[in-house]
């Protein structure tokens, strides 16, 4: 029989650090869900920006000593030029003129970021090897009782926050934030109003890219060691599922399904092995498909 | 059971009609047949390297079934190939059957697993049952990985002989009823229910197609012979390792090659895999993850300017090649 005490101190510990996990998961998740809220483009190579973001911050840190919070805003700088080279790339050609997402071109779209996904992570991986990299930076711990929670943690949570939330006064109360929206609701009547449809998804699709990098930087962070060509392979599931137990296309949606994700992994590796923890937390998601295709929240 | 009635026996008229099965039929024919007559003569380094073209023409075709039959696109088909080769460990290793018998035990296993995700998934539309379909298979890998039975990490070594005959021979086989197979699948009935499930599904239902059995028809031919090239494949190297069985990047090969090839047509899979095969043995050598680079570019290339594929843009830009390729 385990200390009972011990097991409400490891129970705590989960769900604290399941919630600053879920924090920065929903961030990286909330790139992935303007996309597919805006441009109905589900992009396959989602996990390959990440991992050019977490790789953003560690050249920044090898090469000029900034810490992961500062290289985060340069990586989300880069993205608004990603995001715009991969919406005139791969996705105007595919979108333009379309008055509704037809499901050839989401085919199309999915087919297309899956081969550039397949492109990112090996040019990566033929690039930089394929050698486990991390950032040596700490900002300390806080104790919380008797725990011990990493003061960087804490902050990129506060930020992961902070940035959705900004994200969700852009998108509510700014004019261009309010036109990107009704592009996303009905291209035609979006278009009646003055709309151009090209503008605005170019500009959603690259503020998506700009918040799927930094939420790469703020990764490393609480993965100090997990850098790698390939690590687009974990986020990546990790953020569809967090968009679709969220709900794609709802603001806050993210940021439930990260906070309910990063508990349940968290929670879940109290009881069981970290990797049926992990299968557990991924097969979430298909009760929620079969119940509730529209996502947790209403 | 009612799609069972087309199970039935061949009439005669049934085989007098197989002579007159078109060209891309034969053609495909003779090739396999020539390399099954010639396979014994082959000295064993291009030997090694026909089997792993036939072993990812047979995961091409495979994928086919689901992919290029009905739209969906699967992510996860690598699952089935994984737990196939488990089955057929797990039957070589602890009741000592045949390697060779016990590839249909890898089939098997595969076709249960496809019945059973199908129910659920293939409930899912589009990206739907993309997203579903990963994170199924990333589930089963982690479930195994952590199951002692199976080998945990370590996974199943047996101690087989080399015999890439024996090998050939038994991917030569999957590969011939595969073709079989979609040729029959795509000439009869269930191939006018599947098209109209690719052009629009709600517009097949509304006609009286019962669009959710023959999903789960052909995902199941997909799974069952995902398992048995997974089993052979395990066999190649004489046990079942959970990475190199669950390898993440066979399902995108697989998808790949359909996609290169031509999705849903009979020799677009055999094209995708001859075009796929060429630079991931070439690089893999040379400059390893290379390889990728190639392969992805194409499957952009190919999804933004030709989306029908190597065989389909042949068909729609060469006249004479219409009546002849399909």
């Amino acid at each position: 029989m385990p200390d009972a005490t011990a097991i409400v101190d490891q129970l705590v510990f989960g769900v604290v650090y399941g919630l600053l996990l879920g924090c920065v998961f929903a961030l990286v998740a909330h790139g992935l869900n303007l996309i597919w809220g805006i441009a109905k483009v589900v992009n396959i190579a989602h996990g390959e920006f990440i991992m050019l973001g977490a790789y953003g911050a560690f050249f920044l840190n090898l090469g000029l000593g900034f810490n992961p919070l500062l290289s985060a805003a340069i990586d989300g700088v880069i993205g608004l030029g990603v995001g715009l080279a991969f919406y005139f790339g791969i996705l105007h050609r595919e979108l333009r003129g379309k008055e509704a997402m037809t499901p050839r071109s989401e085919m199309v779209t999915l087919v297309a970021t899956f081969g550039l996904s397949l492109l990112i992570a090996n040019a990566a991986k033929v690039a930089w090897k394929g050698d486990v990299v991390g950032i040596p930076w700490s900002a300390g711990s806080v104790s919380l009782g008797s725990l011990q929670i990493p003061t960087g943690g804490v902050y990129v949570a506060i930020l992961s926050v902070v940035i959705i939330f900004l994200t969700h006064v852009f998108f509510t109360r700014t004019h261009l934030g309010l036109a990107i929206r009704a592009y996303g609701q009905d291209i035609p009547a979006a278009q009646l109003q003055g709309i151009n449809p090209t503008f605005v998804s170019a500009v959603g699709t690259s503020l998506g890219f700009a918040v799927t990098m930094a939420g790469g930087a703020f990764l490393t962070v609480l993965f100090p060691t997990g850098i790698n060509p390939y690590m687009g392979a974990l986020y990546a599931p990790i953020s569809y599922i967090i968009v679709v137990l969220g709900g794609p296309g709802k603001m806050w949606g993210s940021l439930v399904g990260g906070l309910t994700l990063g508990v349940i992994l968290h929670v879940g590796q109290v009881f069981l092995e970290p990797s049926i923890a992990y299968a557990v937390a991924f097969l979430t998601l298909i009760p929620v498909l079969v119940f509730r295709p529209e996502g947790i929240l209403r | 059971m009612n799609f069972l009635r087309f199970l039935r026996p061949p009439t005669i008229a049934d085989l007098r009609s197989i002579l007159k099965i078109g060209p891309t039929a034969w053609g495909i024919a003779i090739c396999l047949l020539v390399a099954a007559a010639g396979a014994p003569f082959v000295a064993t380094y291009p030997l090694t390297i026909l089997i792993y073209l036939l072993v990812f023409a047979a995961l091409a075709y495979s994928m086919n079934f689901i992919t290029g039959l009905t739209g969906y696109v699967s992510f996860g088909h690598v699952v089935f190939m994984g737990l196939g080769a488990y089955g057929w460990g797990t039957v070589v290793g602890t009741l000592h059957w045949s390697p060779l018998g016990s590839v249909v035990i890898g089939g098997a296993v595969g076709l249960l697993l496809a019945l059973g995700l199908g129910i659920v998934t293939l409930r899912f539309r589009g990206v739907y049952f993309a997203i579903a379909s990963l994170v199924t298979a990333l589930a089963a890998v982690n479930i195994v990985l952590a199951t002692p039975a199976l080998g945990g990490g370590q996974g199943i070594i047996l101690n087989l002989g080399f015999e890439p005959l024996s090998w050939f021979y038994a991917v030569w086989v999957i590969l011939a009823i595969e073709v079989g197979m979609t040729y029959w699948v795509t000439h009869g009935r269930i191939g006018y229910g599947l098209r109209a499930i690719k052009g629009d599904e709600d517009a097949a239902k509304t006609l009286g197609i019962d669009v959710t059995r023959l999903k789960l028809f052909v995902f199941s031919l997909s799974g069952l012979f995902a398992g048995a090239v997974g089993a052979v494949n395990a066999w190649t190297v004489s046990g079942v390792f959970p990475e190199a069985a669950f390898a993440l990047l066979f399902s995108l090969l697989m998808l790949a090659m359909v996609i290169v090839g031509g999705s849903g047509t009979l020799l677009g899979p055999l094209v995708g895999a001859v075009v796929v095969y060429i630079p991931h043995t070439y690089f893999l050598t040379v400059a390893s993850g290379a390889e990728f680079i190639v392969i992805g570019g194409l499957v952009t290339f190919i999804a933004l300017v030709i989306p029908e594929g190597i065989v389909g843009s042949l068909r729609r830009y060469v006249p004479i090649l219409q009546g002849i390729l399909e």
